[in-house]
């Protein structure tokens, strides 16, 4: 469990310190690319939550997300139109919507667990 | 058994390889994003300090230069005021200016040139009737005459044997010759006189004047008008 965060935090670290300067016309392409991480992530937290988890899955929409909305992003900005929008609209919509599924998850887990304990102490 | 638990440990350790992979990636691009954001407003705050220094700047010189407008509309204004006055007065001023060079030229302070009247005063030719030789020459009182005669009628500069008159000037007999200033002149004397020549003539030749008289005395005298008379200042 602790392993991703590990991960979280070494990514973070490796981000910090690196030191390469882009230009400022790509900066639009990274905070799609963060939405779509953080998208595919949370979509897998829920996968798993779900047992419907699959690698091949996980590890593919990963990369193909971040790769479809960078692309994207940069269709638009060639085409003078905001397509990136698009990206971001669909990855938001999404991560609130897995965020709220895990939720849901979440509190059912909890319940079960709570009437288990409360059967048992019973 | 152990074999499959040797299994799902495999598929465990894959799977959080995996997630531990793209949890790097994502940290990765999190991290390297919130880098770039922080170098860029660390360099627009640096652009908004600049564009502040400059505006402060601006203002101060704006703030300068109103001061110096109002110093300047002030001054302008001053100035305006002495134009003014100076306007009111100029022809008081103008007077004044000519009354001073006239009055220069009366003490002979200044050379003086014009158009004026030369009175040759000479002794009169030996007279074998008179007895006394002071009845045909010519006396200080005779230059007297003609002096207060030209300065009674305007002449602006006089001199006597090219010696010229100042206020305090004095002139005595000193037996054949006068003495001016404490200069001797013998006869024949000339007095040149700057002023209008028609009318130092007419003053000179009036009926009963000092021509008549000098007649009278039997003195020669010729006037004659000069167009351009040349006279130094009078000397100490």
């Amino acid at each position: 469990m602790w392993l991703p965060f590990l991960g979280l935090i070494l990514g973070l670290a490796f981000g910090l310190l690196t030191d390469i300067q882009i230009p400022s016309a790509y900066e639009n392409y990274l905070s799609i690319a963060v939405l779509a991480a953080l998208d595919t992530i949370v979509g897998g937290i829920r996968a798993n939550l779900q047992q419907v988890y699959d690698d091949k899955v996980f590890i593919t929409g990963f990369f193909f997300n971040i790769a479809l909305a960078i692309g994207l992003a940069f269709l638009g900005v060639h085409l003078g139109v905001d397509l990136y929008l698009a990206a971001i609209f669909a990855f938001g919509v999404r991560l609130f919507q897995n965020i709220a599924i895990i939720r849901r998850i979440l509190i059912q887990k909890w319940e079960d667990r709570h009437v288990k304990k409360g059967e048992k102490t019973v | 058994m152990m074999g499959r638990l040797q299994h799902k440990q495999g598929k465990i350790t894959r799977k959080h390889f995996i997630s531990l992979f793209v949890c790097i990636v994502t940290g990765f691009i999190i991290g390297y994003s919130y880098n770039l954001a922080k170098d860029d407003k660390t360099l627009r705050s640096k652009f908004l300090e600049q564009e502040d220094y400059y505006r402060t700047e601006l203002i101060n010189q704006q703030e300068r230069n109103k001061e110096l407008m109002d110093e300047l509309n002030e001054l302008k204004g001053q100035i305006r005021e002495h134009e003014q006055s100076l306007t009111e007065h100029a022809e008081d001023y103008k007077e004044l200016a000519q009354e001073a060079e006239k009055l220069r030229l009366i003490l002979g302070e200044l050379p003086a040139h014009g158009e004026g009247i030369k009175v040759t005063l000479k002794d009169g030719d030996y007279d074998p009737k008179s007895t006394n030789p002071n009845d045909y020459i010519v006396h200080e009182s005779h230059i007297f005459m003609v002096v207060n005669e030209l300065k009674i009628s305007g002449a602006e500069a006089i001199a006597i044997n090219g010696h010229r008159l100042k206020p305090n000037s004095y002139i005595h007999c000193n037996g054949p010759v006068i003495t001016v200033d404490g200069k001797q002149y013998p006869a024949p004397f000339e007095i040149e006189a700057i002023g209008n020549s028609e009318t130092l003539i007419s003053a000179l030749k009036i009926t009963g004047g000092v021509f008549d008289q000098l007649i009278n005395d039997s003195i020669v005298v010729t006037i004659q008008a000069v167009d351009n008379i040349q006279m130094a200042k009078g000397g100490r």
